[in-house]
């Protein structure tokens, strides 16, 4: 009946759109009867712990807001890690099944980039409302629109999305959930590991960091925080712990803490301190910002090709 | 002074390197001529690796075996070349690190295969590993030791003579002209079909039946135009090869496994198929119509809400083989579809292609269980490994024909005949393969 017609005439069949939209169907059911949505809860209670942990000095101090906005890219590649580190690993023979029949592989992934944005932004927003819950001081200025959290949400999910595209690269060429389960914690240390900022790196290292999602957005978010405005604590929080410490039986230290706190000065040093450890990356500076989001977009640009490019192989598998 | 303690030092250990190579390579030597492998191999780096996995059986292994050893050759002479660069020398120590473990592991894998082909003790693993040079020396020339199965080399071998002709294109049906089918497997040519011609008229129902490593599957994928061969395979006059794009439409292929989203329902995966294999021009209305009609023919209708994990065993195969007829094709293939089936639901799946074949269009099977089945076959493919391991054609025609062709009565037992002696069979491949290819000479005169 169709067949003989669809020889003789050469009929056209579903185009590259609509496939999309098939996918995108089968990703939105998998994600009410296939427990996809777990993730969403998840990465509330994620969000939660680190509010918790390091959400007190967070945007407050320049030590708080490096270790929080650590701590908030951390979260975002965890999130978007989870969210597709098995989506295309998982039913890859499905996949092969019906490349076989005539399904293109650039619907497929744009089915999930779309799908998995809509999760990551589902999460970003949970993120934000949970910090906001837990009393995280969140940034007073914004650099791009009228509202500082939208900025942050930009940022927060231009990261998740792009740790989701890697995890989606990573599902992509995993031939089993164990494969890609076994890469995504090395993923994630190298993440951690090379975020530039957070550990301290020897020079060679450095250039490493360019590839990692976590610099670019603990970058952006410092930025956002404007960070370079905060006071420093460290060094006297460090000096204070040494309060006691005698010369020729008296304590210089000490005298000098009460002089300061007589004086009201304690504020004004602690920016002082700021003020000398400012760094030009962290910029309350919409270039940074720009240069930053830029860079995540080319990533999760890189690794969405790369996941197609790699799909396209994918009749090479053996049964 | 110190230098020339330095430079001695180095000469020293490049003659005990050199040493322990040339006798690890003569124990090798012998060993490879123990086992029927070409003793100049012991003496090349890297090749001296992979012909000692054929010599242990272990092939596969063999391949990773080979390629770790060319790794750390390579990365070895770059880290010699590289003195002086430290931070290099320290990103290339990284993976050399590793893959020098993954290439003990796996050297100690083919040294067990190798104890296991001379059929030793286990035991023997230690010295293997602790003492090479004297282990393979006292191997290779020991007397008492020699191995249990030697390796075949299929160069020497010819296979059973060929028809040799493409036979002419049937104007309706299946025309398959497979000249040869061949894959570069490790940097070795390997055929896997050869001299496979036939016309499957339209209506019939054909049982594919081979042992393993036959060449079913690869027989299947080149008619359908999968992986293609250097073949002629025309679906009526169209070219399946030169018009691939629009005939795999045409073509449904039902794989062994239920490849299916379990967490997605009946319904919504057959009208998903529906959309991917219909032409784009059929309305929604007349798609869902065709999703309808072949949910009622499949026996689905009643479970079309249901999500596919919910389903019996036969409901799945039956949503499976529904997916690919959705587009309604002329040729219709399919791989063990009874695969963890019982009898009774087999038969009436069978039944039911039997049923689609009468309507005019062309079934192809796979079944490792044809007996219960064979009264509802028209043709039997009968695909065997010659003596070069490449899949042949030892029968095409009526079921009836095919038994007294092999003189016996039941497909298991025609199976058992052509399948080779190492696996259990009587090993008359390229018997039967020859005298068909007489017989059909002698019909198309």
């Amino acid at each position: 009946m169709w067949g003989d017609g669809m020889r003789k005439v050469r009929l056209r069949h579903t185009g590259r759109f609509i496939q999309t939209f098939i996918y995108l169907g089968k990703l939105f059911r998998m994600f009410l009867f296939q427990n996809d949505w777990k993730v969403l809860p998840m990465s509330a209670v994620i969000a939660g712990l680190v509010s918790f942990a390091v959400g007190k000095n967070i945007f407050v101090t320049m030590e708080g807001t490096l270790m929080g906005t650590f701590a908030l890219a951390c979260i975002c590649v965890w999130n978007g890690f989870f969210n597709s580190i098995q989506m295309i690993c998982r039913e890859r023979a499905i996949v092969k099944r019906e490349h076989r029949s005539g399904m293109h592989i650039s619907s497929y992934v744009a089915a999930h980039m779309i799908y998995q944005a809509l999760l990551c932004l589902a999460q970003v927003v949970i993120t934000i409302n949970v910090c906001i819950f837990m009393k995280v001081k969140m940034p007073s200025e914004s650099l791009f629109t009228a509202w500082p959290l939208v900025d942050i949400g930009i940022t927060l999910f231009l990261i998740t999305y792009a740790a989701d595209m890697l995890a989606l690269l990573i599902s992509s060429f995993a031939r089993t959930t164990t494969t890609a389960m076994t890469i995504m914690p090395f993923m994630l240390i190298v993440q951690l590991l090379f975020s530039g900022s957070f550990f301290n790196l020897p020079e060679q290292a450095m250039p490493f960091t360019n590839i990692t999602v976590t610099k670019w957005g603990l970058t952006a978010l410092c930025a956002q925080g404007n960070y370079n405005s905060l006071p420093m604590v460290s060094v006297w929080n460090n000096a204070l712990k040494m309060k006691d410490y005698e010369v020729e039986g008296e304590k210089p230290l000490l005298e000098a803490f009460k002089m300061i706190e007589e004086n009201d000065q304690r504020d004004a040093i602690l920016k002082e301190s700021g003020s000398l450890n400012q760094n030009p990356d962290f910029n309350f500076d919409r270039g940074v910002v720009v240069k930053c989001w830029i860079w995540m977009i080319i990533w999760t640009i890189i690794y969405a090709a790369l996941a197609v490019i790699i799909l396209e192989f994918i009749d090479m598998d053996k049964r | 002074m110190n230098i020339n303690i330095d430079t001695m030092n180095t000469v020293l250990n490049c003659v005990r390197d050199g040493v322990s190579f040339i006798l690890v390579s003569i124990g090798y030597m012998k060993i490879f001529e123990k086992c029927g492998v070409q003793k100049r191999w012991a003496f090349i780096p890297v090749l001296r690796e992979y012909h000692l996995s054929l010599c242990a059986d272990k092939e596969k292994e063999g391949r990773t075996y080979t390629i770790l050893s060319c790794l750390i050759y390579v990365i070895g002479i770059a880290i010699a070349l590289l003195n002086g660069h430290d931070m290099l020398l320290a990103l290339l120590a990284i993976p050399f690190v590793g893959i020098v473990v993954a290439q003990v592991i796996f050297e100690i894998k083919i040294y067990l295969g190798l104890i296991d082909v001379f059929g030793r003790r286990k035991r023997w693993i230690w010295l293997f590993i602790f003492l090479e040079w004297f282990t393979v020396l006292y191997w290779g020339f020991s007397k008492k030791l020699v191995p249990t199965r030697k390796v075949q080399d299929l160069k020497d071998i010819e296979g059973a003579k060929e028809f040799g002709e493409d036979i002419t294109v049937a104007d309706e049906g299946l025309t398959v002209n497979i000249r040869n089918r061949s894959v570069i497997d490790f940097f070795k040519r390997k055929v896997l079909l050869k001299d496979i011609h036939m016309t499957i008229p339209k209506g019939h129902m054909v049982l594919l039946l081979g042992g393993s490593g036959a060449g079913k599957t690869t027989y299947l994928n080149a008619v359908t135009g999968y992986e293609q061969a250097d073949a002629e395979i025309k679906l009526d006059s169209e070219d399946v090869y030169k018009d691939y794009t629009s005939m795999k439409y045409d073509i449904g292929f039902v794989p062994q496994q239920d490849l299916m989203r379990g967490n997605d329902t009946v319904l919504m995966t057959l009208s998903d198929a529906a959309t991917l294999r219909l032409p784009s021009n059929i309305s929604f209305q007349d798609r869902m119509k065709r999703v309808e009609e072949v949910l009622e023919q499949f026996g689905l209708a009643s479970v079309k809400n249901n999500l596919v994990e919910k389903l019996s065993g036969g409901q799945r195969k039956r949503l499976s083989i529904a997916m690919e007829f959705i587009s309604d094709p002329t040729l219709f293939i399919l791989d063990e579809p009874d695969s963890g089936l019982d009898g009774v639901v087999a038969r009436n799946l069978f039944e039911k292609l039997r049923q689609i074949a009468d309507e005019g269009k062309i079934v192809v099977v796979i079944t490792h269980t044809p007996d219960r089945v064979i009264d509802l076959f028209d043709d039997v493919i009968v695909l065997a490994k010659d003596q070069t391991r490449t899949g042949r054609l030892a029968w095409y025609g009526p079921v009836n024909e095919a038994y007294e062709f092999f003189g016996k009565d039941s497909m298991e037992d025609i199976l058992l005949t052509i399948n080779q002696k190492d696996e259990g069979g009587e090993g008359k491949a390229d018997e039967f393969v020859e005298k068909y290819a007489d017989r059909v000479k002698e019909n198309v005169g």
